[in-house]
Parts: structure tokens; sequence; C-alpha cells
């Protein structure tokens, strides 16, 4: 970055912190800034439900409606920049299921354009395969993406900003991000509803290791893996601060999750400002007890409240849609997830 | 075909002024923009100003223990020195640095351990091969990488190469094809991708028999139709032609792939120049230079 470059992104990180990160053994003093800004605990959220049997129905209106009850309106989303995280992994034709859905990701960029928002762009690192296109062409999401005239851009190939750590449950002092988030107002995480081997669930938290390049991260990210997956978990929303989560559950994911499970209709969008809230929200959707997600425990009370009693519920009641996904024994990040 | 001309071009004009190539035009030198774009011009003879000063960026970036590293800021980053050899094959004026980064392949593995007895991985997570980044474990792409270097480099009976084929060969699927490098985990068979089995086949050519890799080229021929995005287009083709099948129109192929870019933007430098490659170099990567 020159000294000329505009500090495009207020939301994200000051110029100071993202030079800071650059010379992270002197990261104390500038990094501590964001820190000391996630040290203010959220203890209540709104989170909001809307139900939907199948992806024909009219998803942005679902969306639109979401929007409404949690107060996000076009005073506070004109002129904004939005980036929308869907989850790309892989593709099988046998399993549409593993990726956000195409008319998801639609219903979201419309949605938000039609509350003024300046631009929206679908971004996305997948973390099994280099040849992004490829999982974009058949995922189905590139013919949506251009009937709409929506860019997407390759997150795994961008030039990369260091910023510090400022989850801190890793031993990583810093995290390198895509410097597309230098021009992004709001970090939308448009995540699906699965089941995962290694973190228990994976909803709109984990999605965000697709916005970690894969150019200094790997395919697939190990260095995050190594460094802790339920840390780095915490570790990448704390810096990122994500700013609005929405979860594909209309068709979902169980059993040997992200990739390997099984199709699990719930027919639910599940939608927040605060992405662990919103992961509670969804566990609890899955019947799977929050408190015992390794990640969600970490982030409890500090990133977000994770006990029910401290969540709003908007739109449909948790227990009319509640669907048990199947969980795996004999994978221990799922052993005893089952909500009594 | 003009789509071709104009993409050859489009990769002549990434050059950035302190020499190297740009992933897009307009952006930063980038060594694996640098090191594929020298690989393709050196191949077709073109732009050989550009492509020595490419070759010179890639030296100046390189480390004092042999790596090549994404940035400066970086170290960890080692994939791209694999990428430079093979770039820096092209000439005959960079023989030191290959020999510092074959050093450096050599004495660095991915992390390797002991298979636990009830690990859920399938794969032997002990032989050694190369990561993507420095500590991380070893997985397919950046193994076949380092294969195609040291093999460039004459090195193709070393340990490590051996060591390099055996991890392929273990991390290849049951049903053939490869992915990143997990074969079955917690019991179930992951699936293969096209990019991952074509640099495979192509850094295993020559060093294993037909028979040890059949399974993968059905699975290649099965989808090189059906492909249309560059890097997997280029690396289905690399992979079928080192084995020594044709791929039928070509030209046409890479046209149309190249057409794709009307609607999705620019490919960036490496896979623009993956995708064109096949069409100007008819000698596998790992036989450096010359045919």
């Amino acid at each position: 970055m020159t000294p000329s470059d505009p500090i495009a992104a207020p939301h994200v990180w000051t110029r100071r912190q993202v030079l800071s990160g650059l010379a992270v053994a002197a990261a104390g003093a500038a990094g501590l800034w964001g820190f000391r800004e996630w040290q203010k605990p959220t203890l209540t959220a709104e989170t909001f439900i809307g139900a939907a049997a199948s992806y024909d129905r009219d998803l942005s209106d679902v969306m639109s409606r979401g929007f409404r009850e949690l107060g996000v309106t076009s005073d506070e989303i004109k002129g904004k920049r939005i980036l929308l995280k869907p989850n790309l992994v892989e593709t099988s034709e046998q399993a549409t299921h593993i990726n956000t859905h195409p008319l998801v990701v639609r219903a979201a960029a419309e949605a938000f354009l039609r509350l003024g928002a300046q631009r929206v762009v679908v971004a996305e690192g997948p973390g099994h395969r280099r040849d992004t296109l490829a999982v974009l062409e058949e995922s189905g999401l590139e013919s949506v993406l251009y009937e709409d005239r929506i860019p997407f851009l390759d997150i795994n190939y961008m030039e990369g900003i260091v910023v510090p750590n400022a989850g801190g449950r890793s031993p990583l002092r810093s995290l390198t991000f895509p410097a597309l988030l230098r021009d992004t107002d709001w970090i939308v995480s448009v995540a699906k509803l699965k089941t995962h081997h290694w973190a228990g669930v994976t909803l709109s938290m984990k999605n965000l290791f697709g916005l970690m390049p894969g150019r200094y991260y790997g395919w697939p990210k190990n260095a995050l893996h190594v460094a802790g997956i339920q840390e780095c978990i915490v570790d990448i929303v704390a810096t990122a601060k994500p700013h609005f989560a929405i979860i594909d559950g209309i068709v979902g994911m169980e059993g040997d999750g992200p990739i390997m499970g099984t199709p699990r209709e719930a027919g639910v969008l599940i939608m927040g400002r605060n992405c662990t809230a919103v992961d509670a929200t969804a566990a609890r959707v899955m019947q799977i007890n929050p408190h015992r997600v390794e990640y969600l425990k970490e982030a409890e009370d500090w990133l977000g409240p994770v006990t029910e009693s401290r969540i709003m519920q908007r739109g449909e009641a948790i227990l009319s849609v509640q669907k048990p996904f199947e969980l795996v024994e004999a994978i221990p990040s799922q052993a005893g997830l089952r909500l009594s | 075909m003009d789509s071709i001309r104009v993409a050859m071009n489009s990769v002549e004009e990434r050059t950035v002024s302190k020499g190297g190539f740009a992933l897009r035009q307009g952006g930063h030198e980038q060594p694996d923009a640098t090191a594929w774009a020298c690989v393709l011009l050196a191949a077709a003879r073109r732009s050989l100003p550009q492509v020595e000063s490419g070759y010179a960026r890639l030296a100046a970036l390189q480390a004092d223990d042999g790596r090549v590293s994404v940035d400066p800021g970086h170290v960890e980053t080692i994939w791209p020195t694999a990428l430079a050899v093979l770039a820096w094959r092209s000439s005959s004026a960079y023989g030191q640095q290959c020999e510092r980064a074959a050093r450096y392949l050599l004495e660095t593995s991915g992390a390797h351990w002991p298979q636990f007895p009830r690990s859920p991985l399938a794969h032997d997570t002990y032989i050694l091969g190369w990561g993507w980044t420095e500590g991380g474990h070893a997985w397919v792409e950046p193994t076949a990488m380092a294969v195609m270097a040291l093999r460039a480099l004459g090195r193709d009976t070393h340990l490590r190469v051996r060591s390099g084929v055996a991890l392929l060969l273990n991390r290849q699927l049951s049903r053939g094809g490869w992915n990143y490098g997990n074969t079955r985990v917690f019991g179930a068979e992951l699936r293969p991708n096209v990019e991952s089995t074509g640099m495979a086949l192509h850094a295993l050519a020559g060093l294993v028999a037909l028979h040890e890799v059949e399974r993968s080229l059905d699975y290649l021929r099965e989808r090189i139709d059906r492909l249309s995005t560059p890097l997997s287009l280029g690396w289905g083709v690399l992979g079928l032609q080192a084995w020594e099948e044709p791929v039928e129109h070509l030209e046409d192929r890479v046209g149309d792939c190249l057409r794709r870019q009307e609607y999705v933007g620019p490919y960036d430098t490496p896979a623009l120049s993956l995708v064109l490659l096949p069409l100007v170099r008819s000698w596998p990567l790992w036989r450096g230079g010359q045919a």
C-alpha cells in the first residue's frame, strides 16, 4: 500500500492497523486498538429464522423480512460496499448440498441492493480446489451471477494485507486477509447449515476460513489447521469483524460434513448481525448443543452470546423448525453434541 | 486463431517495470505469475527481454537458503520455489539459482508423522513430500511440482524424488484421480479433481508404470471433454500428453476456454499461461527448457 492509497474500510481496519500488521513484532501498540474494541463483550443479540420450504420460494422476500425484523434499514445500507462470502468448497453432481445454494446468494444480493447498497460483490477462496472457476461454474453460481451482473472475485489469488491477530486464541500472531477488505464496508458470511468432521459444525463463523487466501495458507488451508481449527475460527472472526450472517438451511448437510455428508432439509434461512448468536441458533435448529461446540465456547460472551435467553429470537421459533441433524459418534468433534 | 494470439499478447503485457509479471494487468509482480509467464513465453520464443527480466526478478526474490516465497513478508509460503526452477530451466544463465533452490527443496519436507493405528486419515502420513507452507503437511500439488523441478535438474533418482513419487501413489484415490491430498477421512473416500490429477500424472510420467496410474488416466479421459476452465483444462491436457495421449481439437478447446473470459473476466497470468502452454510446448515441464 502506498501513502496515496485511500483509507477505504473504516469498519474493517484502519491504515494504521494494517501497517502495524506488516511489522508484527511491533504489533503490540497498534494491534491493541482492535483488541480493545473486542474487549467490550457482546452479551445479547437478535437472530431471525425465516421459513423457506424450497429454493423456489421468493428468498429475497424472506431476507428482506429478516432485515426489517433485525433493524437493517436503507439508512444503514445505502452507499455501502457489500461483500457476500458464500461457502464454496468443491462440487459433485450428486452432492449439490455441499455449497451455499446460488439462489440464496442471489437473494442476498437483491436484498442488499434493494436497500441501496452501492455495490455487491461475491468473493470466495475455496479450501479444497485451486480451480475456483470450476467450482463457480459447477456449483451453478457462475450463471446466476452473470445473469444478475454481480461480480465474483477469487480470494485465493488475491494479494494479502497482514493484520495483527485480534483473537489471540491460536499461536498465529497475525492473519493475512485479502486486500479486497480495504474496499469493503460490510462483510456478510453467507454460509451453509452443515455438520463438520473437524469442527463439529460449519456455519457462519467457520465459513470465514474462505476469507484467507490460499496463496498464503495453501489448499487445504493447512496452516490454520496446524494452528488449531477451533482457535482459528475465533481468531478470524475476532479480527475480520463480520457485519452480518446468513445461513442457508433450506437443504443442509448432516453426518460426515462438510463434503461427504447427506442432505438434510431444514427449510430455513437464519440471519443476524452477530455471527456467534447466529451459529448458536443454527446449532439449536440442528438439535445440537451450542455450548458443546468448541469454537462457540471460546466465543461465548466475548464475540457474542450463546445462551438462549440472551438471544432475542425473531421470525420462526426454534422449536417449530428444529430437525435433529445426524451426528457421527465415531467422529470426536461430533460426539456428545446432541441437544437433549 | 485470433483469441490465442490475443491471449499470448495479454500475458506479455502483464510485465511490470521493475521486472517480472503481475497476476493481472496493472497489478504488482508476483512470483507465480512471473514463473508461469516465463515458462510460456520462453517456449513460444516471444518477448525474450521481458522473460530475461522475469528470470532476474525471480533470482532477486530468492532467499539465501534457496527458497522463493510469495512475498518477503511471508517467507513461510515456499511453494513458488519449484515453479521458479521450472522457469529458470528455460535459460542457461541461472544454474546457480537452480542449484540453491534444489538444495532447499531437498532439505525441506512437509510435516510428517507415524501413522496412528486409529487415525481418521487413511493416507500414510510418514512419507516425505512437500507442503504449500513451511511446517505444513505434504500435499499433492506442491509435491508434484517439487518432483517436476528436481527432475528438471536431473535428480530423477534422488531419494527425495522417489519419496515424492511414493507419496503421490499413496494419495491416489482407489477409484482413480487425485484431490488436494486426502484419500479417505473417517472411512469415506473423497472425490478427485482434474487439476490435481493432471499435475500428479504429469509429474509421474516416466517414473512409474502405466498400470499404476491407469485408473487416474481413465478419470481424466472421462472428464477431459467437459472441461472449460483454464486450470482444469491446462492440467488435464498436460496430464494426458505426458502419457502420450493426444487431446483432440486442442486449439478449439483452448479457444473456447479463452472466450469464457468475456463473461467471467480476465484469467490470472498463471491460469492463462497454463492453458496456452500445450499449444507451444510439446515436451514435459520436467524436461527443462529444451525439447
